[in-house]
């Protein structure tokens, strides 16, 4: 299911992720200052986040949350 | 109601895709204030990176030559391409390659040579997207350009028949942006309907819609980009990597190979096979020979493929992967579609309003698109010589002000999700909109009753639904507009597409499978008229026409089917 996890473990709260993302999926946790996925259903699976995440903490499936309809 | 914050620039350029961070940076050598807002990150946005594998350079040097260039766009743009756009773009690719060379981008070599030579008689160079963004961003700070990032604009100010600003609102507070401007900027990228392929949905045509709302003129929505990117289970461009090298090796359900007419051009081939019953279409690697598939691993090495082990996609790993029906719907034909220029600076029809990128409509390539690479360049070009023309605007214009009556209206258009009750989620109305255009016999194979049944849901849409769009938050918020705009630009797309009574490129009507010479040697225009979206046909020059004396098979060498 689209971007899956992001780990807290790994994840050192550099916000890097939530700048890659064009459609506004991942947001910054006030408390935690970690990253977390806020919008599942924006995720066009682009990986960007998960390329650009400099502790390889995220990672996408490439499953749509809402599937779609596929070759017509 | 919001904290007001108000940003006071010279020069403001809304999108820092390559085509706005281009603008922004020209205008800043003029020696202007000038601020990038973008509803994501400036100098990552845009459709050129998620599908760029290519720049596309003239350079005499490399033994290209113009003339070929001008005459293989001519054929393959099948004659309505704008040849005066489309000789600058050759002219200025140079200099804007140097730009980026300048900006200590590389492009990577391939099998010994800069150019890929499978694009000939056009010069195309590898990018990466990830090694060009970075550069683009550090510049644009460089400059001493001021970004704002995470703000989508959703209107643009108009004052005495002036753009002098715009309207947004962040993802991350609640306070409104309100930028006062003497010259604006639109480089907010192309449609889509955030289809399941590309990695586009981001853009919901939101420039062209703000441009259309202010009275501004939008050309050539008829002509949809036709790239059956999507793959199943790798459902996107997936960062550029390696769909490209994929425009080979269809399938149908009965094992038969689909021919597309070249094998980097995403002509409608898979839509007519779809359309003949021969569906699903398999993207089917095990056909393709060893020695090919090694050339598509060393191809897809040049983008950012392979760049992680995990999800890069192999193809030697073999597989047949289903085809995801309109991979980029909605999406135009790359530098066809947009916001008229009025003049190679990039001014539109509305003073204070220049154009740049894919909601530049230079319509440089015609009506088709000819090869990897021609977007960036051209996002490039436009992007340069609007935010030129930008500069020498607000170099002579006054400071900008902006009518309180004005503005509150505006306000309460931006705010009105929030303040709706009960309503429809935007979710639930763009559902409604993609399952309304996506189907092929909707998008790319036309037949005027189809046309005229689909516009009467989408005017319903507009009527009904986007009036009453809710959102809870700014998230929300930002997919109530993009909502708004992508049903106006379906209307646009059915519009256009009813009023060409023939086909040409990327436009089949089925009822009209023939060009039709010399009456639709013309562009389409619309504009808004009193809330009325009115439409025109702009004949090309007559300098520019085919030789009708040519017999019709030779001037058009691809058959629809029909004709
Ligand atoms: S980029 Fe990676 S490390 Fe940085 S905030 Fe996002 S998940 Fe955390
Ligand atoms: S995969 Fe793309 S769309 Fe999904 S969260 Fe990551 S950056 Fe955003």
């Amino acid at each position: 299911m689209t971007i899956e996890r992001i780990d807290p473990e790994l994840c050192n709260g550099c916000g890097i992720c939530v700048n890659s993302c064009p459609v506004d999926v991942i947001r910054m946790d006030k408390e935690s200052q970690k990253a977390v996925i806020k919008y599942p259903e924006e995720c066009m699976c682009c990986d960007y986040c998960e390329l650009d995440c400099p502790q390889d903490a995220i990672y996408v499936s490439p499953e749509r949350y809402v599937p779609h309809m596929v070759a017509w | 109601m919001a904290i007001e914050n108000v940003v006071e620039t010279d020069v403001l350029v809304i999108g820092g895709s390559i085509a706005g961070c281009f603008a922004a940076i020209k205008a800043r050598e003029q020696g202007l204030d000038v601020t990038i807002v973008d509803k994501a990150y400036a100098g990552k946005s845009g459709a050129g990176f998620a599908a760029g594998m290519g720049y596309m350079v003239f350079n005499p040097e490399w033994g290209l030559d113009l003339d070929a260039c001008m005459k293989a766009i001519n054929i393959k743009g099948e004659y309505i391409n704008n040849r005066e756009w489309t000789e600058i773009v050759f002219r200025d690719s140079w200099a804007r390659y140097q730009d980026l060379l300048s900006w200590g981008a590389e492009f990577p070599v391939e099998e010994d040579t800069l150019l890929v030579k499978d694009f000939l008689p056009f010069g195309v160079v590898r990018i990466k997207r990830r090694k060009i963004t970075p550069l683009l961003r550090s510049q644009t700070v460089k400059s001493g350009i001021k970004i704002i990032d995470r703000v989508m604009v959703n209107d643009l100010l108009k004052q005495d028949g002036k753009v002098v600003g715009a309207i947004g609102f962040p993802m991350d507070s609640e306070e409104l942006y309100i930028f006062k401007a003497k010259a604006t900027v639109l480089s907010a990228g192309y449609n889509s309907f955030k289809p399941a392929g590309a990695e586009i949905c981001s853009l919901t045509g939101d420039g062209e819609a703000m441009a259309y709302r202010v009275g501004a003129e939008i050309t050539c929505k008829e002509f949809p980009d036709v790239g059956n990117y999507g793959m199943n289970p790798y459902p996107a461009w997936r960062g550029g990597r390696g769909s490209r090298a994929c425009f080979r090796y269809y399938t149908d359900a009965y094992g038969q190979e689909v021919k597309t007419h070249h094998q980097y051009e995403s002509d409608l081939t898979l839509e007519f096979a779809m359309h003949a019953g021969r569906g699903p279409i398999l993207w089917d690697i095990d056909s393709a020979t060893p020695e090919e598939v090694d050339r598509m691993r060393k191809r897809m090495q040049h983008s950012d493929a392979l760049e992680s082990e995990r999800i890069g996609f192999d193809p030697g790993h073999g597989g047949k992967f289903l085809q995801a029906g309109g991979g980029a719907a909605g999406a135009p034909n790359a530098q066809t579609a947009g916001v008229w220029p009025v003049n190679t600076k990039c001014a539109t029809s509305i003073p204070g309003l220049y154009v740049a990128g894919e909601c530049c409509g230079t319509r440089y390539l015609g009506a088709y698109h000819p090869a990897p690479g021609f977007g960036l360049t051209g996002s490039s070009v436009t992007g340069s010589r609007a935010g030129l023309g930008a500069a020498e605007y607000a170099q002579q214009a006054e400071e900008p002000v902006i009518g309180d009556k004005e503005l509150s209206v505006l306000k309460r258009i931006t705010y009105a999700p929030m303040e709706h009750k009960g309503g429809f989620s935007p979710r639930w109305v763009t559902q409604v909109l993609q399952n309304t255009m996506i189907p092929y016999f909707v998008l790319h194979i036309k037949h005027e009753k189809r046309l005229q049944a689909v516009l009467t849901v989408i005017e319903f849409l507009r009527d009904h639904l986007v009036p009453k769009l809710i959102a809870r938050d700014n998230h929300e918020l930002r997919l109530a507009h993009e909502t708004k705009n992508m049903v106006l630009n379906a209307e646009m797309i059915l519009r256009c597409s009813l009023l060409r009574t023939e086909s040409r490129g990327q436009h089949y009507r089925e009822d009209y499978p023939r060009r039709d010479d010399p009456a639709w040697l013309a562009w389409v225009k619309l504009r808004d008229e009193q809330g009325q979206m009115k439409l025109e046909k702009v004949p090309i020059p007559r300098e520019w026409w085919p030789d009708l004396s040519q017999p019709y098979e030779e001037r058009y060498p691809k058959r629809f089917p029909g004709e």
